[in-house]
């Protein structure tokens, strides 16, 4: 993950290209790498990373059986791990994101301003749907790379109304609407392909997907039986 | 077969449990109470053992059935108050050094602050591990990684402690301090399942045993009482005296003798029907007579011996 994360810094040092400086925009930086690269690929590859593994890691370990059996309710089980998880995944989204933007420079601190509120809410769910996955199937990490190749990806940039069910559509219908200084949202026909919801209605659903997502692993954790 | 009157004080009981994972059937209408004292459960690979003390500790529902430790559903997380579990695997949090895991284990429990170092220590000096627990558990042998997993079954002073094959791979002193250390939380009024495989183990450990075969529990009470129910298999008795070829024939007048043979130099082998009355009527007899007994051994008491009859009455059709 540290290894991604420093190519992806590498990448905006090089983008950023230091022995002209003043060549590039905050809003190329915005459009040109912290969309596409940090939220279209690292975002989600650093959740799936560290939520896919959190319980389905313990239940491989056979170190599971230690907290099954402690008295704390399983559904405390669940949440406690989930917050350990969000902040642990928050600590290195949010830390590769300052990187990533002020490598550059200055430019990037307009970019970080309007990114980092977005990329808090879409880690809360990113972390709420895997976290959920490794308390549902060993594998899950397996089942995340899929939802994040198959659905993310693909789904997430085809036309039309399914591409709804991403957790990627509402963070980029959010900041075309918050980043309209730096000239995020696509212009005319691009924009109207895709459709996006207003800010506030995007907060709203990256919001309750994230408890709903707890909710339902934590109902997930509480009945399942782990071999 | 369930050889004798209800555990006088159930810790944990199960009340015909049933256990499906699929289409096979771990565990059939078994019924049983674990009290305080030393538990074995005994049975072959695949009998349901794993699955019996999953359900005990919480793991997994029946079924079919109930499961209660000192009277709350075993799956529910205040019952969980009450069951320590060692389990079978090796795998803890390996990084962690054993004073920490002990100190982590204690805080999952709910101890904080002076309590949790108070009870880590006091149960690191319990499991022996007082002095080798600065070092990470991943440098543990396997003896020493069994007495840190005891340590986080204790460290919540548990009523139920279930372990789960404890003595495998511990030293043969391991061992005996591993057994007085049970024998000592039973004396205290503790419930302590031990499921082994190793079926002598259980000879000198365990008060009752609980065997278990094909999911179905064939029999449970102490060694003597299960032998003793097994009228199928006369007891083996070896006899050393001076004068066999004298003494056997004499032995036959015992209703409860049902046949001699003659060992030579000097042992007669017995098998006798009515274990208790012909221990009985034996010393009667034997005090009586000019026979000079020397030794009187029963061969086939052993949780071995009575584990292979069960199992032999169990493979018979009904």
């Amino acid at each position: 993950m540290l290894v991604l994360l420093g190519l992806a810094v590498l990448i905006s040092y090089l983008w950023s290209m230091p022995w002209r400086p003043g060549s590039r925009t905050a809003a190329e930086l915005a459009s040109q790498i912290v969309l596409p690269l940090y939220m279209g690929f690292l975002l989600p590859v650093i959740c799936l990373g560290y939520a896919s593994a959190a319980i389905a890691d313990e239940r491989t370990g056979e170190t599971l059986v230690y907290l099954l059996t402690t008295n704390i309710p399983r559904p405390l089980i669940y949440l406690s791990k989930y917050a350990a998880a969000l902040l642990l995944t928050l600590g290195m989204t949010l830390g590769g994101l300052a990187a990533l933007c002020l490598v550059p420079g200055k430019i990037g601190l307009e970019a970080l301003g309007v990114f980092w509120t977005v990329t808090v809410c879409a880690t809360a769910a990113y972390v709420g749907l895997f976290f959920l996955f490794s308390a549902w199937v060993r594998r899950a990490t397996f089942l995340a790379l899929a939802y994040a190749l198959m659905i993310e990806t693909l789904t997430g940039n085809i036309p039309g109304g399914v591409k709804r069910i991403t957790v990627s559509f509402y963070a980029k219908s959010w900041l075309y609407e918050s980043g309209e200084t730096l000239g995020l949202a696509p212009n005319g026909v691009v924009l109207s392909l895709f459709d996006p919801v207003s800010a506030a209605t995007a907060q709203w659903v990256l919001g309750l997907a994230s408890a709903g997502f707890v909710a339902l692993g934590m109902w997930v954790f509480s009945r399942k039986e782990y071999d | 077969m369930n050889t004798e009157s209800r555990v006088t004080t159930a810790l944990a009981e199960m009340l015909d449990v049933s256990k499906w994972f699929g289409p096979v059937m771990a565990l059939n209408g078994v019924s049983l109470e674990i009290g305080s004292g030393i538990t074995g459960l005994v049975g072959p690979n695949g009998a349901g053992k794993t699955t019996l003390l999953r359900l005990l500790t919480g793991q997994i529902k029946p079924s079919l059935g109930s499961v209660d430790v000192c009277g709350r559903d075993a799956w529910s997380a205040k019952a969980k108050d009450h069951i320590g579990l060692c389990p079978f695997g090796d795998a803890t949090w390996d990084e962690l050094s054993g004073r920490k895991l002990m100190r982590v284990t204690a805080g999952l429990r709910g101890f904080t602050g002076a309590e949790a170092r108070r009870r880590a220590e006091s149960v690191l000096e319990t499991v022996g591990m007082a002095k080798r627990a600065d070092r990470p558990v991943r440098t543990y042998s396997k003896g020493m990684r069994q007495r840190i997993k005891l340590g986080q079954a204790l460290v919540h002073d548990p009523d139920l402690l279930v372990l789960d094959e404890p003595l495998n791979g511990v030293d043969p002193v391991g061992c005996e301090e591993l057994n007085e250390l049970f024998r000592t939380l039973a004396a205290q009024g503790k419930a302590v399942l031990v499921s082994s495989h190793i079926l002598h183990e259980m000879d000198q450990l365990a008060d009752r045993i609980l065997f278990i075969c094909r999911g179905k529990l064939l029999a449970s009470g102490s060694l003597a009482e299960i032998r003793d129910m097994l009228d199928d298999h006369p007891l083996k008795v070896r006899i050393s005296c001076e004068s066999p070829r004298w003494f056997g024939p004499q032995l036959l007048t015992l209703e409860s003798v049902k046949s001699v043979s003659i060992e030579p130099p000097r042992d007669l082998l017995l098998e006798v029907q009515n274990p208790s009355r012909f221990y009985a009527e034996f010393g009667e007899f034997a005090a009586g007579s000019d026979a000079q007994v020397q030794r009187l051994k029963a061969t086939d008491t052993s949780t071995e011996a009575v584990f292979d009859y069960l199992m032999e009455r169990a493979a018979r059709p009904e």
